[in-house]
């Protein structure tokens, strides 16, 4: 029996709950508009298309790990280790790029191999988590660890330069146009394929209520698997974009990334608790953490100071998104 | 031919024996209906049977061959469909999706194949055409729907697993006299093409309107199995109720009535809030009033509401002769209100923490501690603790180290330093063993005889009959009926819970 409610919980949906529950990211969106806004009066010359080209390659690996964390997030699940990943992939084909000469081949094959070592990541992680049924909060955080330490015993020190062909072709143009709007999107157009997949679908009943899923019928394990099999699939592709923006080496490069990109899920509209989100959200939540510090970089702010508001901002981003977001939500 | 077919299947949790011996015989083309009151088994059953439980033991047969059930995947596999009780949606997917959820029709194995999808959930969704009401559509999301709606929607996911054989455990209790009406003409056309379905009601006319056969289970054990047309609604009752059900509840020392002389201890006056309406009794000092009814009717929610936890929209609440409106558990404690419930992990159990700390929390707070030592503690604490005979190796060790029963008497103990005017039971005994039973109610009563005002919710009736001076019946919200001295029997108290609402 269900408890018997006297008086009607529901409520009527209006236009602008219906379109926020159709485009969840939009409230995302209009905050990146406002902080683009904000960059132009400190500083016009920051909306020039070398800037903003310049924001988004180095924006776009965390952009990567954001939409890494959110399909694990679609789940209910929560990836800390997505950093570490994206750590030990940077100096694996950093090193193998230098081993192998620094050639195209060698770039390529290495690229490969980074993949692999990013989906391998995500099966450990997926198996720890759904197969052993660890707590996802600390599971990850102890196989980020473990990562982090893979990743010291590759490359000790940060500093071997990527090969030079690696990050010019990253940091330069093709036919005319920044490669990393490319990169954007080859990605836009990737994100609508995945949303696409039953996997979307089954990742987001899952993190709705896992229990239901379960009953269902529906294989939670192998999706919850599936969905960190992603995650270090999309913490590879980020490494690649910092190796192409840093054209170095760093084993910690990744560390203090993880949260930003948990962060950034958030920011762009999803719920940590799992069930409710969309990918287009964490990439616009990314860039809103990204001009967050440009604005506060333009701004003037003293040095000093830079962290504290940059903390600040979020928070009150933060605070914007959720009062939106909470009409949105049923 | 049987489609299906349980032997002595049991499953038990920890100490509790959920389901001792479950036989059930489902044929093909039939409404089975299975019916037992409150934890008799029944949702065990059907959970067994759809492989989201694992029996202990027993056999399982479907189209005569045994079967071994080791998950939903599974019993879908086998051609087994199952209404949950309390729903399997999700909340932020809409209707179609979830409607389809278990099977997502694919392209190229990879891609959600949306044009099929469609197609396939409005077929089901066609099938409640005219009485789904407002707001129902195919890409409404699921948590936007209203309770009635939301179970036609577990109803078009059952369906639409077009499984042989299909389990409804309990798929009308929100639903309305048209939606019902709708829902058994479907039936009735499976029950044509050859399906078995297994339903469970609470409604005696739904039982007669659809039901082939009825299976009666009683404290986990399957009693009988009866033609419905060769039976009434009077011998199903008894049978679920057991032998005793005619006479009154004269256990050892049923308590009687007691006067009001000595003033009311708790007056409610026509309160109406979530999950009640209109609700107006009195609890004399000394006396134990029960609720009764099914599980959910608002008893529960009532009893949040008094203890400030739950929200009231009208009416009002004396405690003695003082009007009592509390705004929060805290309020409600300070001024001698007392509430136990049977969900411990979520509403007593300070998890992790020393038996102390679990027992002295209300002591903080009617003395306004802030500064204890444990040796002075131990001296208030002990005698509440021994009281209800509570076993534990020391103070200091955590409340986890102990079983469910004495968890449960460290939980109440922590009312017994401070006296309070007004105890509110909500379930108390809600999975423990029967001795912990046995000392909770001795306790309770000797609360009573001295002069507190005790309501006691308890879903299972012989708690109520043993214990209770009076019983109001809970259905819908409100209560149905009073139960008062010789009336107090187990016949009467299923009469009126049974009723349809």
């Amino acid at each position: 029996m269900t408890e018997i409610a006297t008086s009607p919980t529901y409520r009527r949906a209006g236009g602008l709950r219906i379109l926020l529950e159709r485009y969840p990211f939009l409230p995302a969106l209009a905050i990146v508009l406002v902080l683009l806004a904000l960059n132009g009066v400190f500083s016009p010359n920051s909306l020039s298309y070398r800037s903003l080209t310049g924001l988004l390659s180095t924006y776009m690996a965390l952009i990567l790990l954001a939409i890494a964390q959110t399909y694990v997030v679609y789940a209910g699940d929560i990836d800390l280790s997505a950093g570490s990943i994206l750590s030990l992939v940077n100096v694996a084909i950093v090193v193998l790029m230098e081993r192998w000469g620094g050639g195209a081949g060698a770039v390529l094959l290495a690229l490969a191999i980074g993949l692999l070592l990013g989906l391998a990541c995500g099966l450990v992680n997926g198996l720890v988590v759904a197969a052993l049924r660890l707590q996802a909060i600390v599971a990850t955080f102890a196989t980020s660890i473990f990562f982090t330490g893979l990743a010291l015993y590759i490359l000790p020190v940060a500093g071997t330069p990527a090969p030079t062909i690696f990050w010019r072709t990253y940091g330069g143009r093709l036919l005319g146009l920044p490669f990393v709007f490319y990169i954007l999107v080859g990605l836009v157009v990737l994100l609508a394929v995945l949303s696409r997949t039953r996997l979307a679908t089954q990742l987001l009943a899952v993190g709705d209520d896992q229990q239901a899923a379960y009953q269902t019928g529906l294989p939670v394990v192998a999706i919850r698997i599936r969905g960190y099999l992603l995650c270090g699939l999309f913490s590879a592709l980020a490494a690649f974009c910092i190796t192409g923006d840093t054209a170095s080496g760093d084993p910690l490069v990744g560390g203090k990334m993880t949260l930003f990109s948990v962060a950034a899920v958030v920011l762009g509209g999803s719920a940590l608790s799992g069930g409710w989100g969309t990918v287009v959200g964490s990439l616009l939540g990314a860039l809103t953490i990204g001009l967050i510090s440009s604005v506060v970089f333009f701004m003037g702010t003293p040095s000093e100071w830079q962290n504290f508001v940059q903390g600040l901002a979020i928070l009150v981003v933060l605070m914007a998104g959720v009062l939106a977001g909470r009409r949105a939500r049923p | 031919m049987s489609k299906l077919k349980l032997n002595g299947v049991s499953k038990a949790y920890g100490a509790t024996l959920a389901l001792r011996r479950g036989d059930l015989e489902v044929m093909a083309g039939e409404v089975h209906v299975l019916m037992g009151s409150n934890g008799s088994g029944k949702s065990t059953l059907c959970k067994i049977i759809a492989g989201s439980v694992r029996p202990d033991e027993g056999r399982i047969l479907i189209n005569d061959t045994p079967v071994t059930i080791t998950g939903p995947r599974s019993a879908r596999a086998q051609g087994i469909g199952i209404f949950y009780q309390e729903l399997s949606l999700a909340a932020h997917r809409s209707v179609e999706e979830n409607i389809c959820l278990a099977a997502l029709p694919a392209r190229a194995r990879l891609f959600v194949d949306r044009a099929a999808l469609k197609d396939r959930a409005a077929r089901y969704i066609a099938l409640f055409d005219g009485v789904s009401g407002e707001g129902f559509s195919a890409d409404a999301l699921v948590g936007n729907l209203r309770p009635d709606q939301r179970q036609l929607v577990e109803i078009m996911k059952a369906l639409a697993s077009e499984a042989p054989l299909i389990i409804f455990d309990e798929p009308t209790s929100a639903l309305d006299r048209a939606q019902v009406e709708r829902f058994f003409e479907i039936l009735r056309d499976l029950k044509r093409r050859g399906r078995g379905i297994i339903f469970i009601s609470h409604r005696m006319d739904e039982i007669k309107a659809i039901g082939d056969r009825v299976t009666i289970i009683r404290d986990g054990e399957t009693i009988t199995t009866l033609n419905l047309n060769e039976t009434d609604a009077g011998t199903v009752i008894r049978l679920m109720v057991g032998g005793a059900g005619d006479m009154p509840a004269s256990q050892s020392s049923a308590p009687a009535a007691v006067d009001a002389k000595d003033g009311a201890a708790l007056t409610v006056r026509n309160l109406s809030g979530a999950g009640f309406r209109n609700v107006s009794f009195e609890v004399a000092r000394g006396e134990i009033l029960g609720f009764g009814g099914l599980h959910g009717q608002g008893q529960s929610a009532l009893l949040r509401a008094i203890f400030g936890a739950g929200s009231v929209s009208t009416g009002e609440i004396l405690i003695g002769s003082d009007r009592f409106d509390a705004t929060s558990p805290r309020d409600a404690i300070r001024r001698g209100c007392a509430y136990v419930s049977g969900d411990r992990g979520r509403d007593g159990v300070i998890s992790g923490r020393p038996i102390i700390e679990n027992v002295t929390p209300i002591h903080y707070l009617r003395d306004r501690l802030m500064i204890a030592r444990p040796s002075k503690l131990r001296d208030k604490v002990a005698p509440a603790l021994e009281s209800m005979h509570t076993k534990f190796a020391s103070l200091f060790h955590p409340i986890n180290s102990l079983s469910g029963g004495n968890q449960q008497k460290v939980i109440i103990a922590r009312w017994l330093i401070d006296r309070p005017d007004v105890l509110l039971l909500d379930d108390p005994t809600k999975g423990i063993d029967l001795s912990a039973k046995a000392d909770l109610f001795a306790l309770i009563r000797q609360l009573a005889a001295e002069g507190l005002g005790i309501i006691l919710y308890s879903s299972e009736d012989a708690e109520l009959l043993g214990n209770a001076n009076r019983i109001l019946v809970f259905n819908g919200g409100s209560v149905s009926r009073e139960l008062i001295g010789p009336e107090r029997t187990r016949y009467n108290l299923y009469q009126a819970a049974y009723e349809a609402a």
